[in-house]
C-alpha cells in the first residue's frame, strides 16, 4: 500500500504557484495562449474503425467492432452503441490495472451521452429483425499517454473511428425470412454507418484566483486548477451536453462565454476530423483498386505445366 | 521447395519491420514495434519502489500488463502475460535494484500473425528505451510447420490459421564484444546459439522443431542488426533533441 503511494505523482508548491502566476499575465506554462487549443492529429490504422488521436501530448486509440445480437426489450427496433474506456496503465503511473475508476467511468458517460442522447448515431438504421438481431456497436477507447484533457481527446477518437467503422452488409434469408445472412467483405461491400452530426467535447478549467479560465488544460494545468467544465457541442450550434461535476462554483457569464467559445472551436475540430476521414476514405478506396490485378492467374499455370 | 506465399514472400523472408522508440511522454519508455500489419505498442514504468506479496524481495521483480485491442482480457491474454515476464526476466539483470518492480504494459494495436514475438521484441525496445539494465536483447521470430512438411518465417494471421503447427522462438540478440573471443562462450558455443523461449502450438515432428531453430536463430541474427542499426541511430538523434 504504502509502496504504490510513493509512485504517485504530484506537483510541488512551486510548480503549482507558477503555473497560477503565469495565469495571472495570461500565459500558460506549454507557451499558448488561455484560449488556445492543442494541435490536433488524427491517425488511422489499417482497418476500418481504428483511430489514434494525438492532442498535444494526450495520446487516444479508438477502435469500433460490431456483432449481431438481441435488442433490448423495451427497444425492439434500434441497435445498441457501447462505449468501453481504458486508462491502461500506460498512459500514468497512477492508472492501475483492472476495473475503472471514477475519472474512467465519467469519461466513458460524458463521451456516451454526447453521442447516444443526441441521436448522433443512427441506431435505427442498424435494425435488421426487429425484436431479433440488430447491430451492437461496441467502441473501445484506449487511453496511451495523458497528457491533459482526456475527454475531449477521447471523443475526437471515437467520432473519428465511428466515421471509418464499415458493418458487414447483411440481408434477410433463409425459409421464412427470419434467417440473417451477414455477407463477407469481400462479396459486398460493408456499409458505413448513418452519423447525423458530430458532437464535440470541449473542456474547460476554472482556476481559483480572479476566475480564469483556460481552454484544454494540461495535466499540470489539471493538478492545479479548482475546477473543470466539459462542454460537448456541435458544428451546428446545438449543445449536446455540458458536465460540471463539483469543484469552485462560477458566475453566469463565464458559463456563457465557454459555450460560446466551445461553439467557435467546434466548427474548427470539426473540420479536421472530416478532412481527416476524406483522406482516409480516397486512400481506402485505392487499395481496394490495387488489390485485384494482383491475381498471377498465368504464372501459376506455367509452374503447373 | 518453391512454396507461393499470399504477399509474395519466400519462405525465410520476414515483413518490412519498423519500429520507434520514446514515443509516448509520460512513459518512463516507450516503443513502437510493427511487422507488416502486426503492430505492437509497449510502455515500462520503473523501477518503481516495492515488490508484490509473493515475489522475492532480493531481486527486481518485472510485472507485464497485457492490453488486447478489444474484448474483456481472459486466459490466453493471461499466459501471454505470463510468457513475457518469465523471458524478460531471464533477460534483464535483475540484482542491480533489489525490491523494485518494472511495469511493462504491451498494447495490441493490429494483430496480423506473430503477436507474441513482436511483443516481446516491442518489450525489449522499450526496456532500452527506459534504461533498464539488461545482460543482452531478446530477439523473437514465430516459425510455421505446414502439412506438407516446408517451414516457413513470419506468418501472416492467415497463413498461421492454415499451418500445421508453429512455434515462437525467443533468442539472445548477437555479441558484439570487447571481450576476447572465448570469454563468452558456454559450453563451448556462442551464447547467440542459446534458446530463451520456446512456444509451440500443434504437433510437428523432432526434426521439423531443429529446423525450426536453425531457420529461427538464422532470422534472429538478421533481427538483431536491425535492433543494433535502430537504436544506435536513435541514440544520436536523441541528443540533438534535447
Amino acid at each position: 500500500m504504502e509502496g504504490r503511494l510513493a509512485n504517485s505523482w504530484r506537483l510541488t508548491v512551486n510548480d503549482k504557484n507558477f503555473i497560477k502566476t503565469a495565469l495571472l499575465s495570461e500565459i500558460r506554462i506549454d507557451g499558448r495562449k488561455p484560449f488556445e487549443y492543442r494541435k490536433i492529429s488524427i491517425k488511422f490504422g489499417r482497418e476500418d474503425g481504428s483511430s489514434e488521436v494525438q492532442l498535444g501530448q494526450t495520446r487516444v486509440m479508438g477502435m469500433v467492432t460490431a456483432q449481431l445480437v438481441q435488442p433490448y426489450r423495451d427497444r425492439p427496433k434500434e441497435g445498441i452503441l457501447s462505449i468501453f474506456t481504458e486508462f491502461s496503465p500506460m498512459a500514468d503511473p497512477s492508472f492501475e490495472p483492472g476495473r475503472p475508476g471514477e475519472l474512467a467511468v465519467e469519461l466513458g458517460r460524458i463521451v456516451d451521452r454526447g453521442l447516444r442522447e443526441s441521436r448522433a448515431v443512427d441506431t435505427e438504421s442498424l435494425c435488421i429483425l426487429a425484436g431479433k438481431f440488430v447491430w451492437a456497436i461496441r467502441i473501445d477507447l484506449h487511453i496511451l499517454d495523458n497528457g491533459g484533457n482526456l475527454v475531449d481527446a477521447a471523443n475526437i477518437a471515437a467520432l473519428a473511428a465511428l466515421l471509418t467503422f464499415r458493418r458487414p452488409e447483411c440481408s434477410l434469408g433463409g425459409e421464412d425470412g427470419q434467417e440473417v445472412i451477414v455477407h463477407p467483405p469481400e462479396i459486398r461491400e460493408p456499409l458505413p454507418l448513418t452519423v447525423h452530426h458530430l458532437p464535440i467535447a470541449i473542456s474547460f478549467g476554472f482556476f481559483s484566483n480572479e476566475s480564469i479560465l483556460v481552454i484544454d488544460p494540461t495535466h499540470n494545468e489539471e493538478a492545479v486548477m479548482g475546477g473543470r467544465m466539459t462542454t460537448t457541442v456541435n458544428a451546428n450550434g446545438d449543445i449536446c451536453a455540458i458536465q460540471k461535476s463539483g469543484g469552485e462554483g462560477v458566475p453566469r457569464r463565464v458559463i456563457m462565454q465557454c459555450l460560446q467559445l466551445a461553439t467557435s472551436k467546434a466548427a474548427s475540430i470539426t473540420k479536421q476530423i472530416k478532412d481527416a476521414v476524406e483522406v482516409f476514405n480516397t486512400e481506402r478506396a485505392l487499395r481496394k483498386i490495387k488489390r485485384h490485378p494482383t491475381s498471377t492467374g498465368d504464372d501459376v499455370r506455367e509452374k503447373q505445366n | 521447395m518453391e512454396v507461393d506465399r499470399e504477399d509474395g514472400r519466400s519462405q525465410n523472408q520476414l515483413r518490412p519491420l519498423a519500429c520507434s522508440r520514446n514515443i509516448l511522454h509520460r512513459a518512463h519508455g516507450s516503443a513502437s514495434w510493427s511487422q507488416g500489419d502486426t503492430k505492437v505498442l509497449a510502455a515500462v514504468y520503473g523501477p518503481k519502489a516495492g515488490t508484490k506479496k509473493n515475489e522475492n524481495p532480493e531481486k527486481a521483480c518485472i510485472e507485464v500488463i497485457w492490453k488486447p485491442k478489444t474484448g474483456q482480457i481472459g486466459k490466453p491474454e493471461k499466459e501471454y502475460e505470463m510468457i513475457l515476464k518469465r523471458t524478460l526476466e531471464s533477460v534483464c539483470i535483475l540484482t542491480v535494484n533489489p525490491n523494485t518492480t518494472t511495469s511493462i504494459i504491451v498494447q495490441v494495436v493490429n494483430d496480423d500473425g506473430a503477436l507474441l514475438p513482436s511483443a516481446i521484441n516491442a518489450a525489449c525496445m522499450a526496456l532500452v528505451d527506459a534504461g533498464i539494465p539488461m545482460k543482452h536483447l531478446a530477439v523473437a521470430v514465430c516459425c510455421c510447420v505446414a502439412k506438407s512438411g516446408y517451414v516457413i518465417l513470419d506468418p501472416t494471421k492467415l497463413e498461421e490459421q492454415k499451418m500445421k503447427a508453429f512455434a515462437y522462438l525467443v533468442f539472445p540478440n548477437s555479441v558484439h564484444s570487447v571481450l576476447p573471443e572465448g570469454s563468452l562462450r558456454v559450453e563451448g558455443e556462442p551464447i547467440e546459439n542459446g534458446i530463451i523461449t520456446s512456444v509451440t502450438h500443434g504437433i510437428m515432428s523432432v526434426d521439423d522443431y531443429f529446423y525450426c531453430l536453425e531457420r529461427g536463430r538464422a532470422a534472429s541474427v538478421k533481427l538483431s542488426d536491425f535492433l543494433r542499426r535502430n537504436l544506435q541511430q536513435q541514440s544520436t538523434d536523441s541528443s540533438k533533441a534535447g
